[in-house]
């Protein structure tokens, strides 16, 4: 064999292990913006609608099948919780507006969106009694889908994103989402890992790629909401920015304005986060323009906020936001506003401080890259607290005016125009609040896995329905509703 | 949280950065920064938009701005 022809023998295994090598699928280009095409929030009526009197969010966290099984119980609960509602009898998980939810979390919120109501009948099968886990690894470990990890645009998360399109969303996408004209309207979350923001499964977001959401597969969205550091690889998504003819919101100048005086810094970051985004470039060869970001990689919702309470609390305390509940306030259309937060954080015991031993690199590093995230879970549950507060104190103040000046004589009577009030109620289930110390520990040291005893996912579904039931803000919501 | 109150004669939609806000003569929740109010198209009033700093206000002191009925 003479070496011209070894040469093309090795050019031909070249060319058909290049073939064989896997891509990312890419998510398709928008022709044209619209800002009212879409999976995005209903858009303001202009007549008076009651739909909105009681918006109710539900919010689930990261944490594996742990907070996969733990939302699923607490949504059984609200399916369950009948409620009296504008002289009807209803189920108060049909009142459920919007889910936002962070990898874990994300598998039964994208499952609601695709299946409505048949989650109940297929889930726990499809997803929480499943080895997960043992399932992708046993895919990774196959030799195909060697050649396609082989290539460099392909990663673990593409194959688990394949897997759940194939066992857990059926080939669903976000059209499919959408053809269901009904809430909730479900927002998955990523991180960017370039930026560490927040990146939202809304059109709202994919508007800034100039991509179109509806032909995103829901697997993809799940997988990249869940997409482990370390254990799964991040998820790349194209940028197609300046092919659209995509225009930002006004607030976003404003905001970037507002550099200068500092005023509402967190503002002006959603602003400077949005316009990376659309940045584009001329290339000096061809003289193309291109985005200067062109390709995105998410990688887990948790990195940016494992609760995925951030967009709710951007939602609720601004205008400038694609699904904005305080504008429906300002409109008087919202009246009771509850929010229930499902957190399946853990707080493992640890050893460690039991001996005087150095802590190791590897226990060290894990710990280290834990904390901040528990820390910033934290925050992000106490600014949902002050923001309670905020929209109380309002009432208080007027009302503590009015009182002072009542005081002083009938003619010192004060006519306070006053903003639109609302009931506000945070709800709460999170582990730390099981009565029982034995059952608290127990829970508060699963670990963070995609597959779970089936007797564990139970008590993680029984659970969440007990704590729902005797958070003080859903039992007040319940009496009123009776 | 900020509060503003647009005022105006009658009743009629606030656009908060040219999306629907709110209603003028209603304290209105708004976030802190600049923004721009207008009424929206029909352009019967004045003036056009006004561009403002929403800061310090609270909720028994909502900034006031102030749009009129523009003559024939």
């Amino acid at each position: 064999m003479g070496p011209r022809v070894v040469s093309c023998i090795a050019i031909l295994v070249c060319a058909l292990l290049q073939a064989a090598c896997g891509t990312f699928p890419a998510n398709p280009p928008l022709a044209k913006y619209d800002k009212s095409a879409g999976y995005r929030f209903d858009p303001l009526p202009d007549e008076a609608d009651k739909r909105d009197e009681m918006f109710v969010i539900l919010v689930f966290s990261g944490g594996g099948t742990r907070a996969a099984a733990l939302s699923y119980g607490v949504m059984e609960a609200l399916r369950d919780t009948r409620i009296q509602w504008q002289g009807q009898s209803a189920s108060l998980l049909d009142e459920v507006d919007v889910i936002s939810s962070i990898s874990g979390g994300s598998f039964p919120a994208a499952y609601y969106a695709l299946r409505g109501p048949r989650i109940f009948d297929e889930f726990p099968d499809k997803f929480l009694y499943r080895r997960v886990q043992s399932d992708l690894i046993r895919s990774a470990l196959t030799p195909p889908n060697w050649f396609k990890l082989a290539g460099s645009s392909f990663g673990r998360s593409d194959l688990a994103a394949e897997f759940y399109d194939r066992e857990v969303f059926g080939g669903g996408t976000y059209a499919d989402v959408i053809a269901q004209h009904t809430r909730p309207f479900v927002i998955l979350n990523a991180t960017d890992l370039s930026t560490g923001a927040q990146f939202p499964f809304i059109q709202d977001q994919f508007d800034l790629l100039c991509s179109d959401l509806s032909g995103v597969k829901l697997a993809r969205a799940a997988a990249a909401s869940s997409a482990f550091p370390g254990g799964l690889t991040p998820l790349t998504f194209q940028n197609y920015a300046g092919t659209c003819d995509y225009r930002q919101p006004n607030w976003v100048e404003k905001a970037i304005k507002d550099h200068k005086s500092r005023l509402n810094a967190s503002r002006t970051a959603r602003a400077d986060r949005r316009v990376a985004y659309t940045q584009t470039e001329t290339d000096s060869k061809t003289n193309a323009v291109q985005p200067s970001r062109k390709y995105i990689h998410l990688t887990d919702g948790g990195v940016a906020d494992n609760i995925g309470l951030r967009e709710p609390l951007t939602a609720i305390t601004s205008e400038n936001n694609s699904w904005s509940v305080l504008t429906r306030i300002n409109f008087k259309q919202v009246n009771k506003l509850v929010v229930i937060v499902v957190n399946a954080a853990t707080n493992p015991a640890i050893k460690r401080d039991r001996t005087p031993k150095v802590p190791g690199l590897r226990d060290t590093v894990a710990t280290v890259a834990g904390i901040p995230l528990d820390n910033y879970s934290f925050e992000t549950l106490e600014t949902l607290r002050a923001t309670v507060k905020e929209f109380n104190n309002e009432m208080d103040l007027i009302s503590g005016c009015k009182d002072l000046a009542a005081n002083k004589g009938p003619q010192c009577t004060l006519d306070i125009p006053t903003p639109h009030q609302i009931e506000f109620f945070p709800v709460e289930v999170a582990f730390e609040y099981i009565q029982s110390d034995e059952d608290r520990n127990w829970f508060k040291n699963l670990p963070t896995s995609f597959e779970l005893p089936r007797e564990t996912v139970d008590r993680l579904r029984a659970v969440g329905r007990q704590i729902l039931g005797e958070d003080p803000q859903f039992r007040k919501l319940m009496e009123e509703l009776k | 949280m900020e509060y503003v109150i647009v005022i105006y004669p009658t009743n009629r939609f606030v656009y908060i950065d040219g999306e629907k806000g709110g209603i003028t003569n209603d304290v209105l929740r708004v976030s802190e920064g600049t923004h721009e109010f207008d009424l929206g198209n029909l352009k019967n009033y004045k003036p056009e938009s006004q561009e403002v700093v929403v800061q310090g206000t609270t909720v028994i002191k909502p900034l006031e701005i102030v749009f009129f009925k523009k003559d024939r």
